[in-house]
């Protein structure tokens, strides 16, 4: 056990040691990847951090971080997941972060893998037009916006890279330090816990309507 | 074996992330299932609707300018090479400042001497209270996550060798510490970006977390202290180590361990590459 993780440190820091050794940080490349980003890390992390003032914070504590850690960086590998780690890590420092990381309880594994539909998808519960649909179908932003506020952090972090960043589920695994499998597991938890929120919400709104 | 496709294989589809053997078999059961059709229909438009109402919070006016003032201020190397037209016409600006500033360098050489000497001492000073802030909230990660450590021992022989081949440089542990200070263990962990070593000590009842890290830059005046949000923080620079502590136990107890660990450093050597 031991010996696997040493092999994996290995490969992670000696590239390391050697890029910190270069001449200081190449800040005119860093901006020209950096700055595009601006916009998207700091979506990401008011979804996160729940406000602007803190979001803020966390874009310019992650800009900063990053530059100064910019020689780590290893050219040719994905500079987007590079800095939503430096994002993540940054935000589960905060004191938000600590403050969530340590009240959410998540289950990272599904009951089995891509062969166990059948418990969680009996026949019977899918329709062609389920409410979840028609509210989707309508475009209904806000009742959207609302399921993901209630999701926990990690599936909500999760969704927002997949969905809103498109990106890849190994770029993802990079970025929230995971494996893949998590990954995987994660967002297929996410879309149903987005599923549910949707069709509870629209009962809801049905049963004042009535 | 089930009949239908599972929640993480309609995700899977949706986010185009099947291999075609996976892809092929999901195509060919959903050409025969309505339901699970129904569903990977959902999770696409779920996806796409995701996307849209995810797109929520967009740059405050001028937070991007202030944030690039910020970094360059921090990193004045970084005005060498600008990446586009604007910033080339923002170096000729600089240079244009440079020439003004070195002409008032000849006029008055000693007020120079003294701004550079404050904003050294201003940035020195944000990257200490940046590094503090860092190491108070990983000492309160490591608290509150109650984990044990990756490395279980009060041995400095096991616990300094346990760090072989995951840093970059080696560090001594002192062999004599006060009767109500013991060594509990190590874990590996990362500060201000770098890989380090995160000693893991109580003093009485208290925690106290010592990063040990390679030094790269003066990111903390050698024996320094500090308060932050209740805690203490105290380290030093060696010839080669850069090391911060954290403990809310009492500060002079918290600098008896610190200077141990200096005295133990002497002989210490970096790794060759």
């Amino acid at each position: 056990m031991e010996r696997k993780s040493y092999s994996g440190y290995s490969m992670t820091l000696l590239p390391w040691k050697r890029a910190a050794q270069k001449s200081g940080p190449q800040t005119s490349a860093f901006e020209d990847l950096a700055l595009p980003l601006l916009p998207s890390l700091y979506n990401v992390a008011f979804w996160l951090s729940r406000n602007a003032a803190d979001a803020e914070d966390l874009v310019q504590e992650t800009y900063l971080k990053s530059l100064r850690g910019f020689g780590a960086f290893e050219p040719g590998t994905n500079f987007k997941a590079w800095i939503f780690r430096i994002l993540r890590n940054t935000y589960l420092t905060s004191r938000t972060g600590l403050a969530t990381r340590n009240t959410v309880a998540l289950e990272d594994e599904l009951s089995g893998g891509f062969d166990s539909g059948a418990a969680l998808h009996p026949e019977s519960a899918i329709d062609r037009q389920t409410p979840e649909m028609n509210l989707i179908g309508l475009g209904d932003r806000a009742a959207l916006q609302a399921a993901m506020e209630q999701l926990p952090p990690p599936l909500l972090e999760v969704i927002l890279l997949c969905d809103m960043e498109e990106m890849k589920y190994k770029d993802i695994a990079v970025a929230l330090d995971v494996p893949i499998g998590t990954v995987m597991s994660r967002i297929a938890r996410a879309r149903a816990a987005l599923r549910e929120s949707l069709k509870a919400s629209n009962f809801l709104s049905r049963g004042v309507r009535a | 074996m089930s009949d239908h496709l599972s929640p993480a294989l309609l995700s899977s589809l949706a986010d185009a992330e099947l291999t075609p053997a996976q892809r092929a078999i999901a195509e060919a059961h959903l050409a025969e299932c309505p339901s699970c059709t129904s569903s990977a229909l959902f999770h696409s438009l779920l996806k796409s609707a995701t996307a849209r109402a995810g797109q929520r919070y967009s740059l405050p006016p001028g937070f991007e300018e202030r944030l690039v003032r910020t970094a360059r201020r921090e990193s004045p190397a970084s005005e060498a090479s600008p990446p586009n037209a604007a910033l080339r016409a923002a170096k000729t600006f600089a240079f244009a400042g440079w020439a003004a500033a070195i002409a008032l360098l000849l006029i008055s050489g000693s007020i120079f001497v003294v701004e550079r000497n404050s904003h050294r001492i201003a940035l020195e000073s944000s990257q200490t209270a940046s590094l503090a802030t860092e190491a108070c909230d990983q000492h309160l990660a490591t608290l509150a996550a109650n984990l044990p450590p990756q490395v279980l021992s009060s041995d400095r022989h096991t616990v300094k060798p346990w760090f072989q081949g995951k840093l970059p440089f080696s560090f001594n542990l002192p062999e004599n510490l006060p009767d109500d200070t013991k060594l509990e263990g190590a874990n590996l962990t990362y500060l201000h970006n770098q890989p380090s070593a995160l000693l893991l000590y109580s003093i009485g009842k208290h925690r106290a977390s010592v990063f040990v890290s390679q030094k790269t830059s003066a990111n903390i005046s050698d024996g320094f202290r500090a308060e932050h949000s209740g805690f203490h923080v105290a380290g030093f620079t060696s010839e080669d180590l850069e090391v911060v502590a954290v403990s809310d136990v009492d500060p002079a107890r918290l600098s008896n361990l610190v200077d141990l660990i200096r005295q133990a450093q002497s002989g210490t050597l970096p790794l060759k590459q």
